[in-house]
């Protein structure tokens, strides 16, 4: 058995795709591994993919060509997926392998993606699930605040690389808005310039002095928010398990409202 | 369009007199407040049914999944500023707090600071856009008038292309309804209460003639407007997201069987995109009504909103659920599971072959994992770990499957012993109720829950 071990990327992924295929090794004695700290295994012979922007590209265009734009959204999201998850029986960057190796053998590749009974695709359907799940909260629980200079700026903390998804996103929403937002987790930022699109740009050192600089009125709304969002509940229907179970604790930390009720308990 | 100066007029014409004078204008804080909890009885406050992507010139778009932006301590979503324009109210409904004949602190909102206070929590993510409400000031055209003149500006003028929900004000100018109606994302008028006796008694001011004479027009122009659209894709758009009603549950003696029929009729004869229901609060501690001290009937409520899912997506009706002998949800069961166990005739099921709506019929199937089990079994056989995968709950669905011929554990497909089997899944009581202890218990009070013969684990009564 050969096993590609890839960088835990798209693009990293989409190169040991390109490899593994250009090997002639034949599919069934290959497996990708996007999972570095894996253990060893004996027999097995390790190859090393060097990331490499063009042959990525090669295999995004056919993807996109022969099994259309929808079945290479489903690859990026699971690339973007943490992998890191108990449920999985598969390694990422071999479910991702092995599904194209399916598709591209049969006349309606795409249609893979629904043959849930097969390993590689419930584990590319979970880590899906993961992506999706994961930036439809963010977009939901994200709060932004308004600085001195009236950027609007946001901190998240998501397991997952979803921050293309929610830039993506808050690009369409506020169009004439600058806005930054910070993705602590992985260390990198979405930058939006009013009426232009967004760039994701590396954050390592990002000065977390100005994030703290808030406008005048910000202090006003964020009071008003908390005078509604207290206001609104009902007490007769008080049911803070309800409340946990549908926006789990740990989004709390990025909002206005919640924050102070995780620091009191 | 060359609605804008005919809507000068309009504005001008309705909305004469500024803004009533309030003695000690209250701050935009206490206002907030005071017309938040105005506002918060009323549960329709999904931002679900219409998608639309920002046309760069403004803030703003829509997501036909609708986006929750935080919960409430009672657990409920708040996706939209859910506010009054005004708790003035020249009405006597008794089951309101905004009664004309209660002593609470009032307010009224200025279109500006709706506008304001909107577009500012909008730019935070912390709304998905505003719902807005009134009671009723002067007159029912009166009051549409403000609330037009709020959402005229922020459409026009603040360019918010976020969602919007506006109450129509039954017995107000349908003309204004039908404005509102090209700038509101949707649109809603309360049923109140599920018969015409009990409104009469509850709200004497309105009728059923007046709440229903408005959700009809509102119903022709969608009708009208996606003929137009057919035509003109530009064509402004008239209510895109729907229109949806309320009604509130426990307040009058009507029975689930008589509840979900009117909701069966306002899907069918309305066209009605939601119907929501509310479990009853005595709010004015009203003698004639059931007590505050009651706990309000949340079981009740989730059955009906399942029941409610059961017809809008289920295709079931509501014959086949309740009856006159029958009138009232099995608390114990939801309406599926109650219906499958009443027809087990229908079952097994193979899930190798068995049709869409065959599988939608399924205990612990969902319409997700309906669709998901056609389309997955062309590409091999399914297995019980693989429909576990595909979102099935298989502790429930493991009675009335089998895949390729096999049942999962050997079991009797006999009604007491599932019954039995199913009730041991404490998860079958709902999980915000069963976690209210007491609250569970006080239940059983409920005159329309008293089980004849009085044993809880019955799930069903045999006539
Ligand atoms: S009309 Fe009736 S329900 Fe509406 S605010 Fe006035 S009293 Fe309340």
């Amino acid at each position: 058995m050969y096993v590609f071990q890839c960088e835990n990327s798209l693009d990293g992924i989409l190169t040991g795709v390109y490899d593994a295929w250009d090997s002639r090794l034949g599919h069934k004695n290959i497996q990708l591994s996007s999972d570095s700290c894996g253990e060893i295994l004996l027999f097995h012979e390790y190859i090393t993919v060097i990331p490499d922007l063009e042959k990525s590209q090669k295999v995004s265009r056919t993807l996109i060509c022969r099994l259309g734009i929808s079945f290479f959204e489903v690859i990026c999201k699971c690339a973007m997926a943490d992998g890191n998850c108990r449920k999985l029986t598969m390694d990422k960057a071999n479910a991702v392998y092995q599904a194209i190796v399916m598709a591209l053998a049969l006349p309606e590749g795409a249609k893979v993606l629904e043959y849930l009974a097969e390993p590689c695709i419930s584990c590319i359907f979970e880590l899906c699930r993961q992506t999706n799940n994961e930036a439809h909260y963010m977009i939901e629980f994200l709060r932004f605040a308004e600085l001195e200079n009236g950027v609007l700026f946001s901190m998240i903390h998501p397991k997952n690389n979803v921050l293309p998804i929610v830039a993506e996103h808050f690009t369409d929403r506020f169009p004439l808005e600058n806005f930054l937002l910070y993705d602590a987790t992985h260390q990198i930022a979405a930058v939006h310039k009013a009426s232009k699109h967004y760039m994701i740009v590396d954050a390592k050192d990002l000065n977390l002095d100005i994030i703290n600089r808030y406008s005048q009125e910000e202090q006003e709304y964020r009071k008003l928010w908390k005078t509604f969002f207290e206001t609104i509940a009902i007490e007769e229907r008080i049911n803070s398990k309800l409340q946990s179970h549908n926006i789990p604790k740990r989004y709390w930390r990025d909002t206005v409202e919640l924050k102070s009720k995780l620091t009191r308990h | 369009m060359n609605y804008a100066a005919d809507n000068q007029n309009l504005i001008t014409n309705v909305y004469k007199n500024s803004a009533p004078a309030v003695s000690l204008s209250p701050t935009v804080m206490e206002k907030l407040k005071i017309l938040t909890d105005a506002a918060k009885y009323d549960v329709a406050c999904t931002s679900s049914g219409v998608d639309r992507g920002g046309d760069g010139t403004g803030i703003g778009n829509a997501k036909s999944c609708g986006i929750c932006h935080t919960f409430a301590a009672d657990g409920r979503c708040v996706s939209l500023l859910k506010i009054l324009f005004t708790n003035e109210c020249v009405f006597n409904c008794s089951y309101c707090q905004n009664n004309c004949t209660n002593d609470i602190p009032r307010a009224t909102f200025t279109p500006e600071e709706i506008c304001t206070l909107t577009i500012e929590f909008y730019r935070r993510n912390y709304i998905e856009g505003l719902f807005l409400s009134s009671g009723i000031i002067e007159s029912p055209t009166y009051t549409m008038g403000l609330i037009y003149q709020a959402i005229y500006k922020l459409r026009t003028f603040y360019r918010f292309q976020g969602y919007i929900h506006v109450k129509a004000i039954p017995g107000a100018d349908p003309v204004l309804i039908e404005k509102v109606g090209f700038l509101a994302d949707r649109m809603s008028v309360n049923l109140e209460l599920p018969t015409s006796d009990a409104l009469k008694k509850l709200a004497p001011c309105k009728s059923r003639r007046t709440i229903l004479t408005p959700m009809r027009q509102i119903q022709n122009g969608i009708t009208e407007n996606k003929n137009e659209l057919m035509l003109y894709r530009k064509a402004p758009k008239f209510v895109p997201a729907g229109q949806s009603t309320q009604m509130i549950i426990g307040a009058t003696p009507e029975n689930d069987f008589q509840i979900m029929s009117v909701a069966e009729g306002l899907y069918q004869k309305f066209g009605l995109k939601r119907v929501f229901y509310s479990a009853f609060i005595n709010v004015n501690q009203n003698p004639g009504l059931p007590a505050l001290s009651s706990p309000p009937p949340l079981l009740r409520e989730h059955r009906l909103y399942q029941a409610d899912w059961l017809l809008r997506y289920y295709h079931f009706t509501v014959d086949e659920l309740l009856s006159e002998d029958k009138p009232n949800f099995n608390i114990y069961l939801d309406p599926k599971c109650d219906w499958a166990l009443r027809h087990l005739e229908y079952f097994p099921v193979e899930i190798g072959t068995a049709d869409y709506k065959t599988l939608l019929r399924v205990p612990g199937i969902g319409a997700k994992s309906a669709k998901r089990i056609v389309k997955a079994r062309r590409g091999s056989t399914l297995d019980f770990p693989d429909l576990k995968k595909i979102g099935v709950v298989l502790k429930r669905a493991l009675y009335f499957i089998t895949c390729s011929g096999r049942m999962m554990y050997p079991t009797k497909l006999d009604e007491d012993y599932i019954c039995r089997s199913l009730l041991n899944d404490s998860s079958q009581i709902p999980r915000e109720i069963r976690e209210q202890g007491y609250r569970q218990l006080s239940l059983f009070d409920d005159v329309s829950f008293a089980a004849p013969g009085g044993n809880p684990l019955r799930c069903r009564e045999r006539s």
